[in-house]
C-alpha cells in the first residue's frame, strides 16, 4: 500500500512534470517561431503570464534545449519558490542566435500535488482502516463457532453427568472438527464411566463373596475340636479377609468421595471433631503413654460433609498414634487457618508427596493398607483445603490448611 | 427368637441360618423378595435380616410393604452397599439397624439381640446370665446385685459376650465392635487385651465367676464352665 502509494505518487509528479514541460516547450517553440520572423523582442511576458527572458546574440549558435528545477529568491515573501526553467538557444532565419529562458512557477503544481497526495493519503487510510474492521468482523464471524466450541471444549469435565455438546455450525471444517472433538470426548468420557462403574460394581460384589469367606470361617473356627494347625489355617483366612475388607472398603470410600456421594454438607466445628477424635483414641493413647496436648484457639469452621470431617480427622490421628512409639507425643493445634497435628515417631526417609499416594506404605506394618493418608487428601482436594507433611529428625508434622468461617 | 433371613446369595444364606441356629433361633430364608414379602405377611417374625440388593426387588420396598401393612417385628439391613445415603434411608423408613456386608457372626448377633430389646422393652430391658445381670435401660451391671462400675467400653464388651454365650468370639469382631471398622490399629489387640483383662477382674473382685475364656490364636469365648 506504501509502495503503491509512493509510485501513485511518483506518477502524478511526473505527469504534472511533463504536462509543465509540455507547455514550456510549446512555448519556446512559439516564441522561438516569433523570433523567426521578426527582429525585434515582443513582449511575451505579457502574452503568457510567465517570466521569460529572451536575448538576442550576434554570432551563430548551437541549438540546444535543457529543462531544469531551481529555486528563486522571491523579496515579497522572503523565501525561495521552486520554478521549473526551460533554457533552450537557437538561431534565426538570419543566423542570429538566440537565448530564451522560460520560467515557470511549480508552487502552485506543488501545491495541487500535496492536495492530492493528501486526500490520496487519507483515502488510503481509510480503506485500510475499513478493510481492517471488515477483516475483523469477518473473522470474527467465522472464527466464532471455532471460539465457541474451544470454550466449551476447555470446560469439559470428565466427571460431570453430561457429555460434551458442541453447536453445529455452517462451517464444514469446524463441522469436522466439532465431530472429532466430540467423538473423542464421547469416548473418553465413555472409557471413563466404564472404569468407575467397573471399580465401584467389583468394589460392591466383593463384599457379599468376603462376608461369605468370613462367615465360614466363623463357623469353622467355632468347631469343637480344632488342632493348633487348623486354628492358624483360620486364622490366616480371618487375617487375610480382613485386610481385603479394609482394602476394598478403603477404596470404595476413595471413589464415592470422587463421585460426590457425599455431598451433604453442613458447618463443622473440626475443634469438636477433633476432640471427640481424641477422645476415641484416649484408652489407646494411654496403653501407648502417649502424651496428649491439645490447644484451639478456634471452633475452626468449615463448611464440608460431616461424615468426612471425621474420617478426615479420625485417619490424621490414627497416624499420629500409629508412627508413634511407646512414650511419645501428639500435639493437636487449631486455629483459624490451620489444624496442626505433630508427634513423635521414627525417622522417616519419604518424599512428603508419595506419602499421600495411594498404597504407600512406610514400614513392615502387616495391618496397614497404605489408604489412610490417600483418603485425607482425597478429601481435602474436594474441599479446597490443602495438606503438607513435614519431619525433622523424629518430630512429624502434618498441617491442615483450610478456610474457616467465623462466627 | 423367630428369624427371617432375606439374602439371594445361598451360601451366605446358608451360614448365617447355620450361626443363628447355633445360637437356639428358629430361622427361616428366602431367597427372592416376592418370597420374603409373603413369608414377612403369613408369619410374626422378631426380627428379619434383610439384604437390600435383591434380584426382583429392593429390600428398601419390602420394608415399606411391612410398614404399610403395619407387620410388627425388627428389621436389620445387610447391605453390601455400606452407601450413607441408603443407610439413611433404610433407618428413616423403619429399619432397626444397618449391617455392612462383610461382618462378624459374632456382631450380627448382638445386633439382632439388641434389636429384639429395644423392640419389646417390656420386662426385657433385664439380661442376665447366673450371677450377672444387665438393665440395658439404664446401663447398671449387677453381680450378685452389687453394682458394678464399668466402663463405657468395657459394659459393651460385657454385652457383646453375653449376646455370644458359647461362642469364640475374633479380637477383630471386637475391635470392630467398639471402635467401628473406621479404625485401623496394629496395637488395638493388645487394647482389647487390656479391656478384657479389666473387665474379668472387676466382675472376679465382685465375686463373680470368670467367665471369659481365652482361646488359642481366635480370641475368647463367654462360656459357663
Amino acid at each position: 500500500m506504501i509502495a503503491g502509494g509512493a509510485l501513485l505518487y511518483l506518477t502524478i509528479r511526473k505527469v504534472i512534470y511533463k504536462q509543465i514541460d509540455d507547455s514550456l516547450i510549446t512555448e519556446k517553440t512559439i516564441i522561438a517561431d516569433q523570433l523567426k520572423h521578426t527582429d525585434t523582442i515582443p513582449d511575451f511576458e505579457a502574452t503568457f503570464g510567465h517570466q521569460i527572458e529572451v536575448r538576442l546574440l550576434d554570432n551563430h549558435v548551437r541549438s540546444t534545449q535543457s529543462l531544469k528545477d531551481t529555486d528563486i529568491y522571491d523579496s515579497s515573501s522572503d523565501s525561495f519558490i521552486p520554478f521549473r526553467y526551460l533554457h533552450s538557444t537557437g538561431n534565426t532565419i538570419e543566423k542570429k542566435g538566440f537565448v530564451i529562458t522560460i520560467f515557470q512557477t511549480l508552487s502552485e503544481k506543488n501545491e495541487l500535488l500535496k492536495d492530492i497526495s493528501l486526500y490520496l493519503f487519507f483515502l488510503f487510510f481509510s480503506l485500510l482502516l475499513i478493510s481492517i474492521l471488515i477483516n475483523y468482523l469477518i473473522a470474527r464471524k467465522l472464527w466464532s463457532p471455532f471460539y465457541s466450541s474451544v470454550k466449551i471444549a476447555g470446560k469439559f469435565d470428565i466427571q460431570s453427568d453430561k457429555p460434551l455438546v458442541l453447536p453445529s455450525t455452517d462451517i464444514v471444517e469446524f463441522n469436522q472438527l466439532n465431530d472429532v472433538f466430540t467423538t473423542m470426548t464421547r469416548k473418553m468420557r465413555d472409557d471413563y464411566l466404564n472404569l468407575k462403574e467397573f471399580s465401584e460394581n467389583a468394589s460392591h460384589e466383593i463384599q457379599t463373596p468376603l462376608a461369605v469367606i468370613r462367615a465360614k470361617a466363623d463357623l469353622l473356627m467355632q468347631q469343637k475340636n480344632l488342632n493348633k494347625d487348623s486354628i492358624n489355617l483360620v486364622k490366616s483366612i480371618n487375617e487375610a479377609t480382613t485386610k481385603l475388607f479394609k482394602l476394598n472398603q478403603g477404596l470404595l470410600l476413595i471413589s464415592k468421595i470422587e463421585n460426590q456421594v457425599f455431598h451433604e454438607k453442613k458447618q463443622v466445628s473440626l475443634k469438636k471433631i477433633a476432640e471427640s477424635g481424641l477422645e476415641n483414641y484416649k484408652e489407646i493413647m494411654h496403653l501407648k503413654k502417649i502424651k496428649v496436648e491439645f490447644e484451639a484457639s478456634d471452633e475452626a469452621i468449615v463448611e464440608m460433609n460431616e461424615t468426612l470431617s471425621e474420617v478426615l480427622i479420625s485417619n490424621l490421628l490414627s497416624n499420629a498414634v500409629r508412627f508413634n512409639f511407646d512414650g511419645g507425643f501428639i500435639k493437636c493445634h487449631i486455629d483459624n487457618k490451620y489444624l496442626i497435628i505433630t508427634n513423635s515417631g521414627s525417622p522417616m526417609k519419604v518424599n512428603p508427596e508419595d506419602l499421600f499416594r495411594r498404597f504407600h506404605k512406610v514400614g513392615d506394618n502387616p495391618q496397614s493398607v497404605g489408604l489412610g493418608l490417600s483418603i485425607v487428601k482425597k478429601i481435602t482436594e474436594s474441599y479446597g483445603m490443602s495438606i503438607t507433611y513435614k519431619c525433622k529428625d523424629t518430630i512429624h508434622e502434618l498441617k491442615l490448611r483450610y478456610h474457616s468461617r467465623s462466627v | 427368637m423367630k428369624l427371617l433371613i432375606v439374602e439371594d446369595d445361598r451360601s451366605l444364606s446358608r451360614s448365617i441360618y447355620d450361626y443363628l441356629k447355633l445360637e437356639g433361633h428358629i430361622c427361616e430364608t428366602s431367597y427372592t423378595f416376592n418370597d420374603a414379602v409373603s413369608k414377612a405377611s403369613v408369619n410374626k417374625y422378631d426380627c428379619i435380616i434383610l439384604d437390600i440388593g435383591l434380584p426382583d426387588g429392593n429390600g428398601l420396598d419390602l420394608i415399606r410393604e411391612m410398614k404399610a401393612q403395619k407387620l410388627t417385628g425388627g428389621i436389620l439391613i445387610l447391605s453390601a452397599k455400606s452407601s450413607l445415603d441408603d443407610k439413611l434411608v433404610g433407618l428413616k423408613i423403619g429399619a432397626d439397624d444397618y449391617l455392612t456386608k462383610p461382618f462378624h457372626f459374632a456382631e450380627l448377633s448382638a445386633r439382632i439381640n439388641s434389636i429384639h430389646r429395644r423392640n419389646n422393652y417390656l420386662g426385657m430391658n433385664e439380661i442376665s446370665f447366673n450371677e450377672i445381670r444387665v438393665n440395658t435401660e439404664d446401663n447398671q451391671v449387677y453381680v450378685n446385685d452389687r453394682l458394678l462400675v464399668l466402663t463405657k467400653k468395657e459394659y459393651d464388651l460385657l454385652l457383646f459376650f453375653m449376646a455370644n454365650k458359647n461362642r469364640i468370639i475374633t479380637k477383630e469382631s471386637i475391635v470392630e465392635h467398639l471402635w467401628g471398622d473406621n479404625v485401623i490399629l496394629t496395637d488395638s489387640f493388645d487394647f482389647v487385651y487390656t479391656h478384657v483383662k479389666n473387665l474379668r477382674k472387676k466382675i472376679v473382685a465382685a465375686e463373680g465367676r470368670n467367665y471369659i475364656k481365652c482361646i488359642y490364636g481366635f480370641g475368647y469365648k463367654f462360656v459357663d464352665n
